[in-house]
């Protein structure tokens, strides 16, 4: 246990759905990265995924206990946005009340093309009770501002005791334990040593 | 002085007091009280260890048991907690004290600990001793302290279930992925436990502490004075106040604080709180400053002062003392040292009193040795080595270090100070020639002596010592320093004090320490968690696949069809494994299988995998009704790491095994001519279908396909040998199942053994058995008696008893060759009553006795006219 590289106070699961036509990724991508709320230090255990209709129902099973969701679509394609609504539904049905959603409007650089109004998507984020923000994953503008928005989201409803911690997918451990990478069941696996850094 | 010896006299048998106890300061609302806390382990007779906190109130140093008296006692059980916190308002810095919350489900205390490696060691035994969360393990149940329950009236019960939490009341753990954790508190030493990404950010950011930092200086003070055993008499303003600024940082060290036996036994002195408020209240009127730690060794006392706005900018506080006296430990002689870090700038002050007498200084070289072996502080991380006084930037050592002036008589002495030719004096400074010698305390430097020595006066005046021993005026009260940006500004005595035998020195210094630049720091050490993510993320395994979508064009019934692809790993070893979608029974559909669907990978290796479709029996009637498709999505797990996901996609061509009976004999036409959606709605007709039959075109009364095979071999193989007793040809059962499906009969060619084969494969596939499920039962009971087995026989579907019939004709038939084709009543009767007769449960093992009734039933209608 002594030699397992991490030291932080909470690990929160995020599952990030990218609205793609056409998909950056078929599976799932896993990742890890610390970040700072409050001073407590926060592990990301990121599941990053296609919202690609063909594996909707393949990738239900990975919202299970997930404390955040980040749903992306692309401000250039009206279609990625359209799609939200139906991504949305699942988001809901499948997390715990208390997941916090957030929307982002990914390829902000790209103004010339914009096909999806700012006051729109912002809108609709209200009207669905979402965080809201758009972003640039090549310019790297305010992506990891989502990533902070959630983890604060999350963390003051941990403060305010409106997340319960108890309970069974909420998402959010307290005590550092192995990395369980994208599991779709919530069997415990065997940890295994840290062997990086 | 161990006060655990006490609390262990009051324990009973099996009870330990595992750890030297801790004094504390009980906090309850405004009320201050002392405790002596002890850890108490009771080992269970079945094995295994239960623990307790037991608080004691004590007297001012408790000895014996009797001086200790148990206030309460606080079980360390699954809900205990203990942590840190920081009392409001306070300056934590100043970290001279620890204060813990201990919380149980009763009750909640809160307790300041001194700050120090034993508060230290003892909340890591306390940690330590904590059950865990392990379910294997059974919850305490304390038992062993239902004798302090009641005997002990002072043990305050908050509840009359007392603290013990009945079971059932224990607050349910979070259990996320499979784990039990514990409460949201920070629980003490998990820090600890999981530091080494912050032990790997420490050591980063120090490399590039240049990068953040800029040198400022501030100014020290440090002072030391051997007080000779005396009281404060006298304000100590001209001592600690002389200069014009205030310094930044007081450093005040005192020797021979206190005499007297009780101290030097009992480390307990009055002196103490006498010379530390004198001192408080000479410090410079300018400022207003803080006090961040106070160590004392008998008689060798250091104080360590900070300006309050500097109190933020303090920490890692720790103070050590090491006694080099009688037998080399007791605290008459030896040193005291305050550890901490100022900004960046790791600072170690350390005050020492060395050996006496003039031809000593060998030993006074050796306790300098001593000192800096012995002296060593805990580290946040245990698994560092502990802390010695040479790791640090910045030493400041002060004390009465007892060198002396030799080869000079006393007269020779004093008459070089009248000269104020200190120079020559100071070339018979012992100190300054062990120095010379390097000797001791190499790397330190030393200003130049400037005034006259400090020692010996006659107490109350600025005479030379005029007892009858005389001694010869010695500079043994001296200030040293080693370190980078360090100026020292004055080096001087203080003669107007008069209280002690000795003359207290004062030395001011700027010394240049690393502060830190904010924005910098944060940036770098942005800088340096992104680059740990990314190297974490770096060991999560990535593997690159031959092919992500599969694609089986035109897969017939019971014809295997394989594609492979390569898993190529990345450069972690990996394990992966196909995973089951929660809903889901296998990792895929039953007609498909990944040959190995689970394995290891070595760095940069490769494994193929090959996906395997063949649809049987159990899988085909549901592709030939639509129901299913050729349609799935592998989910190819690496663990720890990524998820893949591997379509497979593909049609399947309808069959006529599979089919039903009555689905067949509604097909006038080949199956596969027939529209897609006519083969799906009469695969999915119930087996009662006569009557509401009449919008279809009028059935066949027998299935085209049994009776082009029972044709075939009534035309052809009567008399082969071994019938249905030799296997067919697998290639050929391909091409008789294509002529089946594509009606071309004429085209067959096949061996009489695959033909019978394939009827036997058909009579398997059905869905329904042509003795249908329901009748099953009745069959076996009215086996033996033919007329009531015909009867049932007639109770079947029209379809199912033609095909009865019809089969069993053919097989009387066969019978009547029986001289050629070697075949008799009793095999043909165990050949086909198992696939004429199913059991409704599917149990692939019938028992015997099901087995032969079967028999038995088919029997009678081979050797009776039908």
């Amino acid at each position: 246990m002594a030699t397992a590289p991490y030291n932080y106070s909470y690990i929160f699961k995020y599952i990030i759905i990218v609205m793609a036509d056409c998909p950056h990724t078929i599976g799932v991508e896993f990742g890890t990265r610390i970040i700072e709320v409050s001073g407590q230090k926060i592990k990301l255990q990121i599941w990053d995924t296609a919202g690609q209709e063909r594996f909707r129902a393949v990738t239900r099973s990975y919202y299970r206990g997930a404390a955040g969701a980040l749903m992306v679509y692309d401000i250039t394609r009206r279609s990625t946005y359209n799609h939200l609504s139906s991504w949305l539904t699942d988001a809901r049905n499948l997390t715990n009340p208390n997941t916090v959603i957030i929307l982002i409007g990914n390829k902000a650089d790209l103004e010339a093309q914009r096909d999806v109004t700012y006051e729109e998507a912002k809108q609709f984020a209200e009207e669905n009770g979402l965080l809201f923000l758009e972003a640039s994953a090549k310019t790297g503008e305010n992506v990891e501002d989502a990533f902070l928005e959630a983890a604060k989201k999350i963390y003051q409803n941990i403060q305010d005791g409106s997340l319960d911690l108890n309970a069974a997918e909420s998402g959010v451990q307290h005590k550092p334990s192995a990395p369980q990478g994208g599991r779709l069941t919530s069997e415990p696996q065997p940890q295994r040593e840290g062997c990086g850094c | 002085m161990d006060q655990s010896v006490a609390i262990q006299e009051t324990l009973a048998e099996g009870e330990y007091c595992i750890i030297q106890a801790v004094q504390g300061v009980l906090c309850e609302g405004d009320s201050r009280q002392s405790r002596l806390l002890g850890l108490v382990r009771y080992r269970l007779e079945h094995g295994g260890q239960e623990h307790a906190l037991f608080l004691y109130t004590h007297r001012r140093m408790a000895i014996t048991g009797d001086d200790v008296s148990l206030d309460q006692i606080v079980p360390v059980s699954r809900d205990f907690t203990l942590e840190e916190v920081c009392p409001d308002g306070d300056l934590y810095v100043l970290g001279a004290d620890v204060t813990v919350q201990l919380d149980t489900a009763e009750l909640s205390l809160t307790l300041q600990l001194p700050f120090g490696s034993h508060t230290r060691m003892f909340l890591q035994e306390v940690a330590r001793a904590c059950p865990g969360f392990d379910p294997a393990n059974p919850d305490p149940e304390f038992l062993w302290l239902s004798r302090y329950k009641c005997a002990e009236p002072k043990l305050e019960s908050p509840t009359p279930g007392g603290w013990n939490s009945a079971p059932g009341t224990r607050p349910v753990c979070a259990t996320i992925g499979g784990g039990s954790y514990p409460s949201r508190k920070r629980v003490w030493g998990l820090e600890e436990k999981f530091g080494l990404r912050d032990t790997i950010v420490k050591s980063l950011l120090a490399q590039k502490e240049g990068e953040y930092t800029d040198i400022q200086n501030f100014r020290f003070f440090v002072g030391t004075y051997n007080v000779n055993g005396q009281s404060p008499k006298e304000c100590l303003r001209p001592w600690l106040s002389h200069g014009a600024q205030a310094p930044d940082v007081y450093c005040v060290g005192f020797q021979e604080l206190d005499l007297s036996k009780e101290a030097f036994f009992f480390h307990d002195t009055p002196k103490e709180e006498e010379w530390f408020k004198a001192v408080s209240e000479s410090l410079h009127p300018d400022a207003k400053y803080a006090k961040v730690k106070l160590i004392r060794l008998v008689g060798i006392m250091l104080l360590l002062y900070v300006r309050q706005e500097h109190a933020a900018y303090i920490s890692e506080v720790d103070a050590e003392t090491v006694g080099t006296g009688i037998m080399g430990r007791m605290g008459n002689k030896g040193g005291v040292a305050i550890r901490f870090r100022f900004h960046n700038t790791s600072i170690c002050v350390v005050n020492s009193h060395l050996a006496a007498h003039m031809e000593e200084y060998e030993r006074r070289n050796q306790d300098y040795k001593d000192i800096c072996s012995r002296m060593q502080f805990c580290q946040v991380d245990p698994d560092l080595p502990p802390l010695t006084i040479s790791k640090h930037d910045v030493i400041l050592w002060l004390g009465d270090l007892n060198y002396r002036i030799e080869e000079l008589d006393v007269e020779k002495v004093k008459k070089l100070i009248e000269a104020k030719d200190f120079e020559t004096l100071y070339g018979y400074d012992q100190l300054r020639n062990q120095l010379a010698a390097k000797t001791v305390f190499e790397g330190f430097t030393e200003g130049t002596l400037t005034f006259q020595p400090t020692y010996k006066y006659d107490t109350g005046s600025d005479d030379w010592d005029t007892s009858e021993k005389c001694r010869a005026p010695a500079w043994c009260d001296r200030v040293l320093w080693k370190g980078k940006d360090v100026t020292q500004l004055s080096y001087q005595s203080h003669m107007a004090l008069k209280t002690s035998d000795h003359k207290p020195v004062s030395s001011v210094f700027d010394i240049g320490v690393k502060v830190i630049n904010e924005e910098l720091y944060r940036k770098i050490l942005e800088e340096i968690v992104r680059s740990l993510d990314k190297m974490e993320n770096a060991n999560i395994p990535s593997v690159s696949l031959s092919k992500r979508e599969f694609c089986f064009q035109n897969v017939k019934y019971m014809q295997l069809q394989v594609e492979s692809f390569t898993i190529h790993n990345g450069q972690v070893p990996c394990r992966f494994e196909f995973i089951r979608k929660p809903d889901d029974e296998s990792y895929c559909k039953q007609w498909l299988s990944a040959n190995p669907s689970k394995g290891f990978l070595l760095p940069d290796s490769d494994i193929e995998i090959e996906l395997e479709l063949f649809v049987n029996k159990t899988t085909a009637t549901k592709l030939n009704s639509g129901e299913d498709k050729i349609e799935d999505i592998l989910v190819l797990h690496l663990e720890r790491g990524k998820d893949y996901f591997l379509p497979v996609s593909g049609n399947y061509l309808p069959s006529c095994f599979g089919s039903p009976i009555h689905t067949l004999c509604y097909m006038r036409e080949p199956i596969l001519d027939l529209p897609r959606e006519t083969v799906s709605k009469l695969t999915l007709m119930p087996v009662w279908t006569e009557g509401d039959s009449s919008q279809l075109e009028s059935p066949l009364e027998i299935p085209k396909e049994l009776w082009m095979m029972v044709d075939h071999l009534y035309r052809n193989a009567v008399q082969q040998e071994d019938l249905f007793q030799q296997p067919g040809l697998r290639s050929e059962f391909e091409h008789i199942r294509d002529c089946l499906d594509t009606g071309m009969i004429d085209n067959l060619s096949a061996s009489n053994h695959s033909v019978a084969e394939a009827l036997l494969l058909f009579l398997e596939s059905l869905p329904e058995p042509v003795v249908c499920y329901s009748a099953y039962r009745s069959c076996l009971e009215c086996s033996g008696n033919y007329m009531a087995s015909k009867q049932v026989i007639s109770t079947l579907p029209t379809f199912y008893k033609n095909v009865f019939n019809y089969l069993m004709a053919f097989l009387q038939e066969l019978l009547k060759n029986s001289a050629k084709n070697h075949l008799d009543e009793n095999i043909l009767a165990s050949i086909f009553g198992s696939l004429l007769l199913r059991n409704p449960a599917g149990h692939q093992k019938l028992e015997m006795a099901e087995k032969k009734k079967a028999q038995e039933f088919i029997h009678q209608f081979l050797c009776n006219p039908l």
